[in-house]
């Protein structure tokens, strides 16, 4: 094991121990303890930027299952560093913003904490393994961290449904993502993804790749809330925001583009790679921004934001995959879109991650995020809105900020799409700069509602909890930081174009020998790109001014349409319909319980002997019947018809007796005379035991005959029918003499005894024996205890 | 020593003798029975070992050499089950001891304890078809006993008709054993598979097929699969949580097992016929139990439905027939023993605090009880076959196993079921666990402590079981290839064959 897997394994260690720091240092605040680790980690993972900058990897293996091909491999490369940085560095400025936010004397810091370092944990294991097992591992790991962060306030129903939705869906996809993995390990014999990566040209005309690509595609989306699968996020808000801010804007929801960012190389070349990342990015992209809109709430305008932004991150990366399709990769116009995509990746963490804290840090400090109820607040928040300001003209695409950058290059790529020539883009390709320009407008609209609608406009203190005020320098340091980065990647794009955004390019679209360069500029002339932005804050400035006058458009849209009510009834439908067809069949019958066994058996031995030809009657080895046999026959044959129309027990048991008697004169008549005898002994007894209980047992009220039922009876002549036949079938079969030759020549011989039967059940088979002897001691200490034994009835609970 | 495998069975068998005698000294009971649980640990385990080293293990009794007396087997399948069942039986032991109440133990709870574990090592171990009878019958009577005692009114519902499907299956199985006497003549497992394979040359005759097809349905109907699973949920409802998780955890894999042993050992020569008919009704248990454990808001009704999903499962990758699917057939076998016993633990428990099993009832617990609810989630996740716990690797292989075969949709309609799994059982966390924190009449005199003590453990075995897999590996694949070469049982049985 090495340095690197103990970084990746060290928030779960330290997460042992959070709890026991917790009950010792009752009154420091359980945050400090943790907030070292990512700061730590984070340096760590500098470190390694001078290799990845080389566009180069580094790669540690640690054995865990290799017979099954699992192996902890961690590699860290430029994609899979960029990761672990934000990973870190936003997981320490929100550890450190959430000691602030959470109280160390109401919350349940230690188990908060703990969450949020497993959390931290998974989601590095996630972004630096090789193998495909390990990587799915810690996928559903994020996913279990999440849901219990999502149900941190338990008590509170949302957040127990919100963690119930998010799991369900992320669980889905990841098992999905399971079959994809497994599909994969099918056509290559390896788990590893640079060893999947390698073999990629042989696999992709297998049978098996795309529905290998298809199950991948659906992790992706799933986790990183694309249309339609983006229900559980806005959900998922049901947080504390500083896990918000981490988990549902900055780093898990993007691990569904880190994951299809890392299998690129191996299914980019395929038409339907591009079309659905595309095709879904920018559908998620559109309609993420266009519901962000109508929502009320500051986190669950974030939320939609978030979904539109991985939307917008997604189809970039969709697009970029067109440059595979052409000669050469290194000088493709296509690539852009991928640059474009890890830019604003980095961006969107960056502001998003500032405004979700600029969100808590209102809710802390007036006790509300509704919009409606807020207003006014510049005056008592400066520095807030200072950040709010920052991070929401990043997110609309502003000048100076990094988001203008990253916006314009993303224009930049969708309008490149118009010039693709193949799988159809030039008769659909148009929909896409359309459909990118018409969300961006959203887009601005609301981010000019989060800042402005919080900030300005008229102050009412009477709709809020508490009095506003700024929020303690702690809980501004972690935003003031990132709002930094947001205005120093604004103006020097550069510093990270080499050192971050080249080599994760080269992990996502490995070119031999090509070093990726990326030099990202301001000004780039009067291209369509700058008139597209002009066009959105000409637009959207007018919409936002007239968006009273236009909001009821949101409500031309059926509530019955939205996803969220489909999911909440298919949970419950799916839930009350196997109600309601389990009690159907489980009514508690046990009569109806054997109608359903019998008729399986009927059916399926009947088939079974129809379709194998199973039947055969062959009489050559059978002895002549005397009368007396058919005699014998035809009595218990009425004996047991007769106990099914009888009308008192003691007839029915006198019957049941006949029949025995009649077996034993079978025995007779087969000259086995110690057979007849047990037999009659046996009835003899059963007959008595049986009058005599009866004697003592009430009379029943109405002794009445049994209904006719026609089921019923077709049933049991039909199970008898069976059982014949297979016994003719069966007896004129013998394809081998039967072993019972041995105990014949042997009886005498070896076991020294002149009953066969009797050395049979005490010598040969003595085994059976004893443990049918120790079957009725059973049944005797049972029937004794059960008679004796009596807990009282009216008792609910089993285990007292 | 050569009869090392059959002391799996006669201690327990001897202990539940002097059980007999010593039912009113309780501690004298408990003490008698947990030692010799321990032992039976230990001996297990050093069988198993022994399997490892030096092979299949046989011993035919009173020394009449096979086919003709009676053998008994013990090849790395039948070991781990052994093993298995010897540490699931401690646990649930000492469960017992703060849990089943002094009136049960004095009316020869652990006599019968004993009896039934005593039939379930025996059916693993046997290497004859007749005997696997009996020990079926010695397993059932006690499972009897132990459902009906205390004789409260459900008990003796339920038991009633549990007794008579039991009766009835028992009957179709000596049926089906005299059918099969009667075309091959032979009552040894290893001798059968022999004479069955001479006579399926070319050709496998229908006669075999149609009693391999009834074999299924005697075995199915102990085995809870589809469409023979409907007397289960109400029976196994009735007794308190250590019978409750002794039966989910044992009783219905003995079913699993004597089909996987028979479907693999006789009846694989119609595999187009008989395996794609144990495929179908695998992929239908799971559907059916599915449904059934999404329905409820009853603890243990949830994971009784679980149950079937689970048969379901083990039978699929067994259908399949690769080693890859067998392999994880067994894994998923001894993980679902396990795990079903943690949780029917761990059910008892939540039961015996907010004296109901009814969610709407039920909520927050977790704020009492941490513990309790973090050892409930973890099993939950294992449950549902989340790495690295121990339902994953199984599964995987008989994914995997499923893929190979190319059974597309069953493969994936296992893997889809882990979702649903994951649904229902964590319904019983969020409603349960999480929720606003109530009181609940007598909570207090709730031995939570003590009672945690035997899920705890089990948990902590399927953590290992599931991220140690590779040193579990070697075993599984042993027992697995032995289940996809049966000459090598036959072998081992048969010796000059």
């Amino acid at each position: 094991m090495s340095l690197l897997h103990l970084a990746i394994i060290s928030p779960f260690l330290l997460a042992i121990l959070v709890p026991i720091a917790y009950k010792l240092f009752r009154q420091i605040h359980t945050g400090w303890f943790v907030l070292p680790l990512p700061i730590l980690l984070f340096s760590y993972f500098i470190s390694y930027l001078s290799i990845t900058s080389n566009q180069q990897s580094v790669t540690k293996s640690f054995s865990w299952i290799p017979t099954l091909g699992i192996d902890f491999t961690a590699k860290v490369d430029g994609l899979g560093l960029l990761f672990a940085l934000l990973i870190t560095g936003i997981g320490a400025l929100v550890v450190l913003y959430s000691i602030y936010y959470l109280d160390k004397n109401k919350e349940k810091l230690n188990t908060f904490y703990v969450y949020l370092l497993l959390f931290m944990g998974a989601m590095l294991g996630v972004v630096l393994s090789d193998n495909l097992i390990v990587l799915y591992t810690f996928w559903e790991f994020t996913s279990f961290s999440s849901f219990l962060l999502i149900g941190y306030w338990y008590h509170r129903e949302k957040s127990r449904y919100g963690a119930q939705k998010s799991m369900i869906i992320t669980v889905f996809g990841g098992l999905s993502m399971l079959g994809g993995i497994i599909l994969l390990y099918l056509m290559t014999g390896t788990f590893s993804i640079s060893e999947i990566i390698a073999q990629s040209d042989e696999i992709f005309s297998h049978a098996l790749f795309v529905p290998a690509l298809l199950c991948i595609l659906l992790g992706a989306f799933t986790k990183s809330a694309q249309f339609p699968f983006h229900i559980w996020l806005p959900d998922a808000m049901e947080a504390p925001t500083p896990v918000s801010a981490y988990l549902h804007s900055a780093t898990m929801v993007k691990a569904g583009i880190y994951l299809v960012a890392r299998m690129s190389p191996v299914f980019a070349e395929h038409s339907l790679w591009l079309w659905l990342i595309a095709g879904f990015g920018i559908t998620t992209l559109f309609w993420g921004s266009f519901s962000a809109v109508k929502q009320t709430d500051l986190k669950a305008i974030l939320a939609f934001s978030t979904v539109s932004q991985l939307g917008m991150i997604m189809s970039l990366l969709g697009i970029g995959a067109a440059a595979l399709h052409f000669e050469t990769v290194e000088d493709s116009i296509f690539t852009v879109a991928t640059t474009a995509a890890v830019f604003h990746l980095i961006n969107h963490a960056t502001f998003k991650g500032s405004l979700f804290m600029v969100a808590g840090i209102v809710d802390h400090e007036t006790g509300t995020r509704d919009i409606r109820k807020l207003g006014g607040l510049m005056n008592f928040m400066p520095i807030t809105f200072t950040l709010a300001i920052i991070g929401t003209f990043s997110m609309a695409g502003l000048p100076p900020f990094n988001g203008f950058l990253s916006k314009e290059m993303f224009f930049t790529g969708m309008v490149r799409v118009l010039e693709m020539d193949i799988f159809n883009l030039d008769t659909w390709g148009f929909l896409f700069p359309v459909l990118a320009w018409v969300a961006s407008v959203f887009t601005f609209i609301y981010s000019m509602i989060l800042v402005f609608k919080t900030f300005t406009g008229k102050f009412q203190p009477e709709q809020l909890e508490k009095k506003p005020h700024e929020a303690p320098i702690g809980m501004l340091i972690s935003p003031i930081i990132l709002a930094s980065l947001v205005i120093i990647i604004g103006f020097f794009p550069n510093i990270i174009s080499n050192t971050l955004i080249s080599p994760a390019q080269a992990a996502i679209m490995p070119v031999e020998g090509y070093v990726y360069d990326t030099h990202i500029y301001f000004w780039h002339g009067f291209t369509p790109e700058l008139f597209m932005t002009l066009g959105v804050i000409t637009l959207g400035i007018l919409l936002f001014v007239t968006l009273p006058k236009w909001r009821s458009v949101y409500n031309l849209f059926p509530e019955k349409l939205a996803l969220n009510r489909f999911y909440d009834s298919m949970l419950e439908v799916s839930q009350r319909a196997s109600f309601n067809l389990t009690k159907l069949y489980m009514n508690g019958f046990i009569r109806t319980y054997l109608v359903y066994i019998f008729s399986f058996f009927i059916v399926a031995l009947a088939a079974t002997l129809v379709l194998k030809d199973a039947f055969k009657f062959d009489t050559s080895e059978v002895a002549t019947i005397h009368y007396a046999e058919v005699l014998l026959a035809l009595v218990i044959a009425a004996a047991s018809v007769s106990i099914l129309f009888v009308k008192s027990r003691m007839t029915s048991i006198i019957l049941l007796g006949a029949v025995g008697y009649t077996v034993s004169l079978f025995f007779v008549i087969f000259r086995a005379p110690d057979l007849a005898l047990t037999q009659l002994v046996i009835e003899t007894i059963s007959v008595s035991l049986f009058l005599l209980a009866f004697y003592h047992l009430p009379k029943l009220r109405h002794e009445e005959r049994m209904g006719f039922k026609m089921t019923n009876a077709l049933i049991s002549v039909g199970v008898g029918a069976i059982v014949t036949m297979i016994a003719l079938s069966a007896h004129s079969n013998k394809m081998f003499p039967s072993i019972a030759k041995y105990y014949v020549e042997n009886t005498y011989k070896e076991a020294a005894g002149k009953n066969m039967v009797n050395v049979i059940l005490v010598d040969f088979r003595g085994f059976d024996t004893m443990f049918e002897i120790t079957v009725l001691g059973i049944a005797a200490l049972g029937i004794f205890a059960m008679i004796k034994l009596r807990l009282e009835g009216g008792k609910k609970n089993e285990n007292k | 020593m050569i009869n090392f495998l059959i002391l799996p069975i006669l201690i327990p068998l001897v202990t539940g003798v002097l059980l007999i005698f010593a039912a009113k000294r309780i501690m004298l009971q408990r003490w008698i029975a947990g030692i010799s649980s321990v032992i039976a640990i230990i001996l297990s385990a050093l069988l198993v070992q022994k399997v490892r080293v030096d092979g299949i293990q046989t011993l035919d009794v009173s020394s009449w050499e096979a086919p003709f007396g009676i053998t008994l087997v013990s090849d790395m399948m039948s070991a781990l089950l052994v093993l298995t069942t010897s540490i699931i039986a401690f646990l649930c032991l000492i469960y017992s001891f703060w849990s089943i109440g002094e009136a049960r133990e004095k009316f020869y709870y652990y006599a019968a304890f004993n009896f039934l574990i005593v039939g379930v090592n025996g059916a693993f171990t046997t290497g004859d078809i007749f005997n696997l009878f009996v020990f079926f019958e010695v397993m059932l009577m006690a499972s009897y006993v132990l459902l009906v005692l205390g004789g409260k009114k459900a008990q003796l519902r339920e038991s009633i008709k549990y007794i008579l499907v039991n009766v009835i299956s028992s009957a179709l199985f000596v049926i089906a054993v005299a059918y099969l006497y009667s075309v091959v003549g032979t009552l040894n497992m290893a001798h059968i598979s022999v004479r069955i394979s001479e006579a399926s040359q070319g050709n496998p005759p229908g006669i075999i097929t149609v009693i391999a097809v009834l074999f299924l349905i005697v075995f199915g109907l102990k085995g809870a699969i589809f469409p023979l699973y409907f007397w289960m949920p109400g029976s196994y409802y009735a007794p308190p949580a250590p019978v409750l998780a002794l039966f989910g955890a044992l009783l219905t894999k003995v079913g699993v097992y004597s089909i996987t042993r028979t479907y693999t050992l006789f009846f694989y020569h119609d595999t187009g016929f008989t395996h794609q008919l144990l495929s179908f009704l695998a992929i239908m248990s799971i559907i059916a139990g599915v449904i059934g454990a999404i329905a409820y808001w009853d603890i243990k009704k949830i994971i009784i439905y679980n149950i079937i999903i689970a048969v379901g499962a083990i039978l699929f990758g067994v259908s399949a027939m690769t080693t890859d699917s067998l392999t994880g057939s067994i894994f998923y076998l001894i993980h679902d023993m396990i795990i079903k016993a943690a949780l029917f633990l761990l059910a008892g428990i939540i039961i015996a605090i907010a004296g109901t099993s009814n969610l709407h009832k039920i909520s927050g617990l977790i704020k009492r009880y941490p513990g309790l609810g973090w050892t409930f989630f973890i099993a939950a996740l294992a449950l549902a076959g989340i790495p690295p716990l121990s339902g994953f690797v199984g599964k995987l292989l008989i994914i995997k196993g499923g893929f190979e075969a190319e059974h597309y949709w069953g493969a994936g309609i296992v893997l889809m079921s882990s979702l649903l799994v994951l649904f229902s059982i964590m319904k019983i966390f969020i409603n349960g666990f999480w929720g606003t924190p109530r009181a609940y009449k007598g909570e207090d005199k709730v031995p939570v402590g003590k009672m945690m003590i035997a899920p705890v453990i089990l948990v902590v075995i399927a953590v290992f079981y599931g991220a140690g897999s590779e040193y579990v590996y070697p075993y599984i694949l042993q027992a697995a290839e032995t289940l996809a070469n049966p000459e090598i049982y036959i072998e081992a049985v048969l010796k000059e064959y």
